[in-house]
């Protein structure tokens, strides 16, 4: 209902980029099967909206962020032009994978073949050779027992150096475009400086179009995030062996193995095409064979997939819902359609005088798609896009998803990998041996937890699979991945071997801390080897006796100096029974919840958004710990300034009921935060932690944490009036409102505690959440959240906005009678209404 | 053979008889496969090149034998020393046909035989491939892979025939009688 009432004014906005539409827009916008009204469509980018963000980037406007915003008046009627042009998007729409760009798909198919007199050899490689060892990927290729199975998939990662001279001149072509955009961004701030606000942002909107090859994105970057400062990005490797018996061939059997080589994270899509290709190499073994995949596969067509900034993709990556964003997905089907590309859809040419029919857009399974009439389509459900391969005439279906996030990596499933341990444990929960690191709860911590435990300390932890396929293990080092980075942390795919033999033992045995997918149960009897053993037949973990014991670090020291009180919970190999008894870190109820959400088919998504909120919290707690004992922490970046406008709304950092509470959860955590402390995952989050500061909204402000008040702690009048002003005050970008999203997610109580500020006793408070929720309700990924908000709240909603109404009202007569020298009767009113 | 080598894991674990570990090397194509297959499930198999190893469990004269047979082409050879740690017996399967690659085998038979983990072990030599035309005697395949040379260590060499299963059983039989003798066996 409220939407409604919002849905004409944000209609209402042309604009040069909707502009297009005007001729038929309507009716085949009208033909999406799911069509939100209020759903804002291109539109320019605002000047000065522009400004800041620019000047975020350089991270001068420390203050609050939106330093020009709080500028502004806090009156509703004054409020009103800038929250529109909040709504819109700052910047123009791109695709993740354009057409025309040089870099492919998939970069090398590989064959290779166990000859019976010389094992794994590698046979042909299009469109080169790979550099590196031959022989290597070859035993990669052929992995252990794949003569007793038909059928093998293994994945494995290749560290690939681009060669000197390609990087160099990649980056200085990269350093060219960035200095050519800085140019013409001071350019454009220059005139925009001069001229008024209202004019002038439609230049840089068109600058932008000749940036459309540039993949460097000027505010919210995405592409300095997933790999940063660890090398190129690694080579991911999908393989299929195949064993085929044949009597004619000495020894009785062929065993040849195809594989595909792609720096695209989700590099399963490719599984149909290899089976058929792998099939036809058998019956042809020749090079043009792998040049046909090749082909094929860089030939799919991915560039009208939108490209999502770093908090879209977590927004899109943690939610459920089927539709979030689909609106960019249309915008890009529309620019194709209207834009220059759109000759070479199919349209007939030969237009005569009738005009030609226009394509139309369809919901993908809709009736009419259905029924063949869509020449373009919307995915179903917006974190895939939905693709197609031709091999050999047959147009193969591929679903490649749309917010690809750092070390998650292929197909895998967290809810398998988190029953397979999770089942024996509850049948017959085995002791572990304590460790500092590890046994975070005592002797009988979760299995799943000593593993996310292991990873965060960068253990060598080992999945072993005997008798298993090899693409089960791999799938199971994938899932461990992904666990622990919750999509946050790095620098564990990097260490990641997804399927490794006892080829690679003496190499494997080099790397500090690894994770990696094995069949051979010979790894079983080197406890040197391994820290963690996962067995993935038996569903059980075992620490190996021969770990290195855990340091007894100064931090854990200090706590236990600082904290006399709770240094007898602090867990070490002596004492750990109250740390066991207690859940002190929590784990035990965060297990049993997921295997709740498990039981009752929650579903993947929800998992990992699960886990992913354990991760945050965990980099949460280490800050507040290090902050605490050490005095300062990189884990966390705020304004050194304070902002006395802030008031009540400063601070950062996690949120406890109290300090005892804080002080159990730290003594519970103590241990496995010092481990985690020079590990890789550490360092590399405390550059993304620097990274993401320099690029991301509301700088001055701790969302997280102002939510967290919000939600946890019993707050007075006062301080909650503190909090629901600042984000009133500064939410108001549509970055701002992705932010304020993002902390709020729809899986936990998404709106919910914002909302209440609706019944706050000052009057202000409740004016200006409801102004909040305004801008969030009209929002392109905020319309889903506010969808799904309490009836109850939005009814207070709809309230408020009527008081405001009849206030304004009220006033205008006022001022008319005030003219006559009348008094103040509807001001009365007015404060009546609101008691 | 027979019955008596039939899969019985589970009576093994009841009684508690212990587990042995059995590493079976050679050179390629030698055999090891069938004898393993012959050993565990009684039936002839044709196999084909083992990819990395196999590995079964069965038990013979109430000891578990947890047997590894190792694929052997020169190129993977260098993995064998992985097997080695816990190892109590090593059957070494030679082609008694194969003339050409009998200094091959004896050169790997010493080569393992030296590392350390494997000082202990016993040594069961089955001779396969007797059925073949020209197929060497127990005697020359003693002395073309200079057993004398082994002072300490028990060892056996075992004329057989892998896919009948002639000359398994005798094997093992050797094989469990002086795995009993070995302190490690719980002095047995």
């Amino acid at each position: 209902m409220a939407t409604g009432q919002l849905a004409p004014r944000l209609l209402q906005r042309s604009s040069s980029v909707a502009g297009y539409t005007n001729g038929t827009g309507p009716q085949h916008r009208r033909s999406f099967t799911i069509t939100p009204s209020s759903r804002p469509i291109g539109s320019p980018q605002p000047p000065d909206m522009d400004r800041t963000s620019d000047s975020s980037v350089k991270g001068k406007a420390l203050s609050t962020g939106t330093g020009a915003s709080s500028q502004h008046s806090l009156l509703s009627a004054s409020a009103q032009p800038r929250y529109d042009a909040a709504m819109q998007r700052p910047r123009k729409l791109r695709s993740q994978y354009p057409r025309g760009s040089t870099e492919n798909h998939v970069e090398y198919i590989l064959v290779a073949s166990f000859d019976i007199d010389r094992g794994p050899v590698m046979e042909h490689q299009y469109p080169v050779a790979i550099t590196g060892d031959e022989h290597m990927l070859a035993e990669l290729m052929l992995p252990d027992q794949a003569h007793v199975r038909n059928q093998d998939w293994t994945i494995f990662f290749l560290h690939k150096d681009t060669s000197q001279e390609e990087d160099d001149a990649e980056r200085r072509a990269k350093e060219e475009r960035r200095a050519r955009r800085k140019r013409k961004r001071d350019r454009e701030r220059g005139i925009i400086h001069e001229s008024d606000d209202e004019d002038g942002g439609n230049d840089d909107l068109d600058d932008d179009d000749d940036d459309d090859d540039d993949d460097w994105d000027d505010d919210l970057s995405t592409d300095s995030e997933p790999e940063g400062g660890e090398g190129p990005p690694l080579v991911y490797v999908l393989n299929l062996v195949n064993t085929k018996q044949d009597k004619t061939v000495k020894r009785g059997a062929v065993v040849k193995a195809m594989a595909i080589c792609t720096r695209h994270p989700f590099l399963h899509i490719y599984k149909p095409l290899l089976l058929l290709a792998l099939d036809e190499y058998f019956k042809a073994p020749v090079p043009e064979t792998l040049a046909m995949l090749y082909n094929a596969v860089n030939e799919m067509d991915l560039s009208l997939m939108p490209k999502l900034n770093w908090l879209e993709r977590h927004l899109l990556q943690s939610s459920d819902n089927k539709d979030l964003f689909v609106e960019k997905f249309e915008q890009m089907i529309e620019a194709r359609i209207s834009g220059p590309a759109g000759a070479d859809v199919g349209q007939p040419l030969d237009a005569s005088n009738a005009p030609p029919p226009r394509p139309t857009i369809f919901r993908s399974g809709s009736k009419a798609h259905i029924e063949g009439h869509a020449a373009y389509v919307v995915p179903r459900d917006t974190h895939e896009f939905e693709s197609k391969v031709m091999y050999k005439g047959i147009p193969i279906p591929v679903k490649v998803p749309v917010a690809v996030m750092p070390e998650i990596v292929g197909d895998f499933s967290l809810i398998k990998l988190i029953q397979n341990f999770s089942d024996s444990h509850s049948k017959s929960p085995q002791a572990f041996p304590l460790h500092p690191h590890l046994t975070t709860n005592g002797p009988n911590t979760h299995p799943i937890i000593v593993l996310i435990n292991a990873l965060l300390t960068q253990k060598r932890v080992i999945f072993l699979g005997h008798n298993m396929p090899s693409g089960e293990v791999a799938e199971a080092v994938l899932a461990a991945c992904a666990l622990a980075s919750g999509g946050i942390l790095r620098g564990f795919t990097r260490y990641a071997f997804p399927y490794t033999d006892l080829t690679k033992v003496d190499d494997l045995l080099k790397v500090p801390g690894f994770i990696a997918g094995v069949t051979n149960p010979t790894f079983e009897h080197h406890p040197e080897w391994w820290d963690l053993l996962c067995d993935l037949s038996t569903g059980k973990m075992r620490i190996s006796s021969k770990i290195e014991a855990a340091p007894i670090t100064e931090g854990l020291v200090y706590f236990q100096q600082q904290n006399p009180a709770y240094a007898n919970l602090v867990h070490s190999s002596s004492s750990s029974g109250s740390s066991a008894s207690n859940d002190l870190t929590g784990d035990a109820a965060f297990m049993a919840d997921i295997l709740r959400c498990i039981t009752t088919r929650a579903g993947e998504r929800v998992v990992r958004a699960k886990w992913r909120a354990w991760v945050l919290k965990f980099t949460r707690i280490a800050a507040a710990f290090e902050e605490s004992v050490y005095g300062a922490s990189a884990l966390y970046i705020g304004s050194d300034e304070q902002d006395p406008s802030l008031g009540g709304a400063q601070g950062h950092g996690y949120v406890w009921v109290d300090e005892a509470t804080k002080a159990k959860e730290l003594a519970g955590n103590v241990t496995r935060i010092e481990g985690w402390r020079n590990t890789r995952s550490y360092y590399s989050f405390i550059q993304d932690v620097a990274r993401l500061y320099a690029i991301r909204p509301l700088k001055g402000l701790d969302l997280a944490h102002l939510h967290d008040r919000l939600r946890t702690q019993r707050l007075t009048p006062a301080q909650s009036k503190d909090i629901y002003e600042a984000l009133a005050r500064h939410v108001r970008s549509y970055d701002d409102i992705c932010m304020l999203l993002s902390v709020a997610p729809e899986s936990q109580a998404g709106l919910f505690y914002i909302a209440l500020g609706l019944f706050h006793k000052d009057r202000e408070v409740r004016f200006r959440t409801a102004e909040l929720l305004e801008r969030v309700a009209g929002h392109e990924a905020g319309q889903h959240w506010w969808r799904v908000l309490s009836r109850f709240e939005k009814l207070a909603y709809v309230r408020i906005k009527r008081e405001a109404e009849a206030e304004a009202r009220a006033r205008l007569e006022k001022e008319e009678r005030d003219g006559f020298g009348g008094a103040g009767a509807g001001g009365e009113i007015g404060e009546r209404r609101v008691s | 053979m027979g019955a008596s080598l039939s899969v019985s894991s589970l009576f093994g674990k009841l009684f508690g008889s212990k587990e042995v570990r059995i590493l079976m090397l050679g050179l390629d194509a030698a055999g090891k496969t069938t004898i393993l297959y012959k050993l565990k499930l009684n039936q002839t198999m044709t196999t084909i090149p083992t990819v990395g190893f196999n590995v079964e469990t069965f038990t013979y004269k109430n000891i578990k034998f947890n047997m590894w047979d190792v694929g052997g082409q020169d190129k993977i050879r260098p993995l064998w020393r992985h097997y080695y740690s816990g190892t109590q017996g090593l059957v070494f399967v030679v082609d008694s046909s194969d003339h050409n690659r009998i200094d091959e085998a004896k050169t790997e038979l010493h080569r393992i035989l030296n590392d350390l983990e494997m000082s202990d072990c016993l040594l069961l030599v089955f001779a396969n491939k007797q059925d073949l035309d020209g197929a060497m005697d127990p005697q020359t395949i003693t002395e073309r892979l200079e057993l004398s040379k082994l002072r300490e260590r028990p060892w056996f060499v075992q004329p057989a025939i892998a896919i009948e299963g002639e000359g398994l059983t005798e094997g093992f039989g050797w094989l469990s009688d002086n795995i009993k003798k070995m302190p490690k066996y719980g002095g047995k």
